[in-house]
């Protein structure tokens, strides 16, 4: 390509094309291909520092934290279902995993925040490569079975291991370990300011949704991503050509259930308490809707979509008694409207579903990157 | 060449941002005195400095006014409700509601709000029985609520706690766990579980007739679960009898099947079981009632604790004839009742189109409690956070004219929860679907019973 377009010689743009084109494999892989992509960054710093001021009440920090803790989950869920094909019902009990973690090791023995994250994670990749290799003889439907009995095992185990969950009454999660360094994410004190805890939790977990967007974006880059991705497309050809299946298979397994096990541990650290009902099948399936919405086998896609699927019932909660919902939502029994604030959300979590399936199977991210390639190409069309 | 200045561009940017951030921070402290708004009267008396905590209110000054706090403008006292309006919980989340309404509602109609001055107003939220829902819906209006006076839902009420405790703000919550006695930030109400459990074994034994029956249990896999099974274990245990089969079943939750009990019923009609404590919330007692009914060799004492009723069970002819309710106060409609009496009437005045409901009632005997909470912390001119605490320890004895027993506060840890029950049978043709049996009844040693 460089070769061919020598001949036109050095422009005012120095000999390069006018347009951002792929001229070759690297260009394919880098993070932040161009300056927009930079700019970008720029700007989603801007607003990290930002939204935690005096911007956001409290309240929405903690929708914005929450939104954060179901994309890191949702990012897990991406690389083993999205880059790898291997369908899961089993995330919730991952997520579990992660929250009795925080739990035991965080709140009861009292390990510092840099030990039991790490060890969670490792929990994680630990149980991931257990289940793993039934995805070496189980695919589609039966796979899909099978992640589902991790639901009522694990639903079991909480509910019975209580010296560490709780038992049926779950356990409260007070006094853990929230520091990195100086930093101490219970109640950020910096510069002589102290920030409230919901502040403090924002900066905390989208730095962490920073950190594994970063790590899930540099995996499916390298040769493990790119052989996940060729498990997805056809296991059977990507075996012939020397894909190593079972490493692979468990290895996605493995980052999965890590992701979801951080996730799971973020959880527990903002709810302040894990019961066995909390990490049921409809979490599993709203992980699988977000990715879904957002976008299967993206990063970017399981980040938008947990900010559409979390940040859309919050905007239905919010604007319940406003003047365009309120004569649709009831927000009591003793008020008028056809619909609770939780059956409107119901309605339209399972109409998107069923909406981007049909209209747009490949999720949020699509729409983004087709808007973008518009742009991109303007003014031709290809 | 260009990464590396890209780089330092963006840490240079950064650092920059930090320091602008840092004017953002906000402790999570709000204090307790929210600034009156330039709108807000601010005809309150002076009434000096507040610091006095202590309890004697009677030395030189009346306290004045309260100050605006948070959930008050200074004119009206706005309360919060998190219960699910949505979801199989909502049977009972919706009668609660229209009972916090309904009182609401008498006391400003026709008491003219808190102290014949501050209206009362409630903001409800979907917590949809889930905590993560929850936990957020408290988040977004728990700077405008003076109190919680219904949270429903132990898992609900247990995830919330540390919130509670952090803010301070007290919550009443819809469910009578023991566990809530010695909670500083909670306002229960009613008999607990463990109460109603050992009452009725007891009560059910007293009766010549079931001498030398077989007890058993039948409770749902959870902590609600958890508490009837403690109470009949005691009630067991001071009577000497054993439990011969202890059966569970997956607690219900949006995932869950419809739950059968063919097989739990196999384990206890192996058991040779006469009696069966059933733990449960309205969704499983009617399977239950459908697979005793086809089991005509099969036919059991139901005892069931007070959220497995509803008042469409009345009409199942299996449960009119084996079941009782553990519950508490009277009859509804009776009038010998000076509380009750006054129940039906706000009911039919304010919610004349709500049914009789156990819930119901329940909610509106929490919005009686806080009523009294919140006239005393008028009393003392401290509508705050502390104020509210400080007012709902010295309330001294919460009353319920007799349609719950009477509840004595204080510190927590000298709380005194009301230790009768009621027994009641189905019956289609009373309000409720329910007609008193024996009322509080109290086993003699019940009050050995430890509120942890």
């Amino acid at each position: 390509m460089r070769a061919v377009l020598a001949p036109f010689g050095r422009g005012p743009s120095g000999g390069r094309p006018s347009r951002n084109l792929v001229l070759d494999y690297r260009d394919d892989l880098r993070i932040f291909p161009d300056r927009w992509a930079r700019i970008g960054l720029v700007l989603l710093a801007f607003l990290y520092l930002w939204l935690p001021s005096q911007q956001v009440s409290d309240a929405g920090l903690r929708t914005l934290s929450t939104i954060g803790i179901f994309a890191i989950g949702a990012i897990g869920l991406n690389l083993l279902t999205g880059y790898t094909g291997q369908v899961s019902l089993g995330h919730a009990f991952f997520i579990g995993v992660g929250s009795y973690t925080a739990a035991y090791l965080g709140a009861e023995l009292g390990w510092p925040f840099l030990v039991y994250v790490p060890a969670a994670a490792l929990i994680g990749v630990g149980l991931g490569v257990v289940i793993g290799p039934f995805a070496l003889r189980l695919r589609g439907h039966y796979l899909v079975i099978v992640t589902l009995g991790l639901i009522f095992l694990g639903r079991h185990i909480f509910n019975n291991w209580t010296s560490v969950t709780g038992g049926n009454r779950g356990t409260q999660i007070r006094g853990a370990d929230m520091s990195i360094g100086p930093l101490d994410f219970s109640g950020l004190e910096l510069f002589g300011t102290t920030y409230s805890r919901e502040q403090s939790m924002f900066f905390l977990v989208w730095a962490l949704v920073a950190l594994t967007a970063l790590l899930a974006k540099n995996l499916v880059r390298s040769r493990m991503g790119r052989a996940m991705q060729a498990v997805r497309d056809r296991d059977l050809s990507a075996e012939i050509i020397g894909v190593d299946l079972a490493r692979t298979k468990v290895g996605a397994f493995a980052w999965s259930s890590a992701f979801a096990c951080v996730a799971g541990v973020l959880s527990a650290l903002q709810i302040r308490f894990a019961g066995a009902d909390d990490f049921g099948l409809f979490l599993s399936i709203t992980y699988v809707a977000i990715i879904i919405i957002g976008g299967v086998g993206t990063i970017f896609g399981a980040i938008v979509g947990s900010i559409f699927v979390v940040g859309s019932e919050e905007l239905i909660n919010q604007n319940s008694r406003s003047d365009w919902l309120g004569p649709l939502v009831s927000t009591g029994p003793t008020d008028a409207g056809w619909l609770s604030v939780g059956e409107l959300n119901a309605i339209l979590f399972g109409a998107f579903i069923v909406g981007f399936l049909l209209f747009e199977p490949r999720g949020l991210a699509a729409l983004w990157f087709r808007a973008k390639a518009w742009f991109l190409t303007w003014p031709f069309s290809y | 060449m260009m990464q590396k200045r890209w780089r330092r561009l963006l840490a240079v940017f950064l650092a920059s941002m930090l320091v602008l951030g840092a004017c953002g921070g906000r402790d999570d402290d709000d204090g307790d005195a929210a600034p009156p708004d330039d709108d807000t009267p601010t005809d309150t008396a002076d009434n000096g400095d507040d610091t006095d905590d202590t309890d004697d209110t009677d030395d030189t000054e009346p306290p004045g006014d309260p100050e605006p706090a948070p959930g008050f403008d200074g004119e009206t006292i706005r309360l919060g409700v998190l219960t699910p309006t949505s979801g199989t919980v909502a049977v009972i989340g919706n009668p609660l509601t229209a009972g916090n309404q309904a009182y609401v509602d008498y006391l400003n109609e026709e008491l003219g709000g808190i102290a014949g001055q501050y209206p009362v107003e409630l903001v409800v939220e979907d917590s949809a029985y889930d905590p993560t829902t929850a936990g957020q819906r408290y988040a977004a209006i728990s700077d405008d609520v003076v109190a919680f006076v219904q949270i429903l839902g132990t898992p609900v009420v247990n995830a919330l706690l540390p919130d509670l405790i952090e803010d301070n703000v007290i919550a009443g919550p819809a469910s009578l766990d023991s566990a809530w006695i010695r909670e500083p930030n909670l306002m229960p109400i009613g008999g607990p579980y463990q109460v109603q459990a050992i009452n009725a074994v007891d009560w059910y034994f007293s009766q010549p007739e079931n001498e030398g029956q077989v007890l058993c249990t039948l409770a749902s896999d959870d902590e609600y679960g958890d508490t009837g099974v403690a109470g009949v274990e005691f009630a067991a245990d001071n009577l000497g009898i054993d439990i011969a089969v202890q059966a569970e079943y997956p607690a219900p939750s949006p995932t869950r099947p419809a739950q059968t009990f063919e097989s739990q019923i196999g384990q206890l009609e192996g058991g040779d079981c006469d009696v069966i404590f059933f733990v449960a919330t309205p969704t499983d007692t009617a399977p239950l009632n459908t697979v005793l009914t086809e089991n005509t060799d099969y036919n059991p004492t139901v005892l069931g604790q007070s959220p497995s009723w509803l008042g469409l069970f009345a009409g199942f002819e299996y449960l009119q004839e084996n079941f009782f309710l553990a519950s508490e106060g009277t009859n509804y409609g009776d009038e010998s009742v000076p509380g009750m009496a006054e129940l039906v009437r706000i009911k039919e005045t304010y919610a004349p189109e709500q049914e009789p409901d156990l819930y119901f009632n329940f909610g509106y005997l929490q919005a009686m409690a806080m009523h009294q909470i919140l006239e005393e912390a008028v009393a003392r001119g401290d509508l705050s956070r502390d104020g509210m605490v400080d007012a709902m320890e010295n309330v001294g004895t919460l009353s319920f004219d007799g349609v719950f027993g009477d509840y004595e506060y204080g510190p927590a840890d000298e709380r005194q929860p009301p230790t009768s029950s009621s027994f009641f049978r189905p019956d289609p043709d009373s309000p409720m679907g329910l007609d008193l049996v024996e009322r509080d009844y109290e086993a003699d040693y019940v009050g050995d019973f430890t509120f942890e």
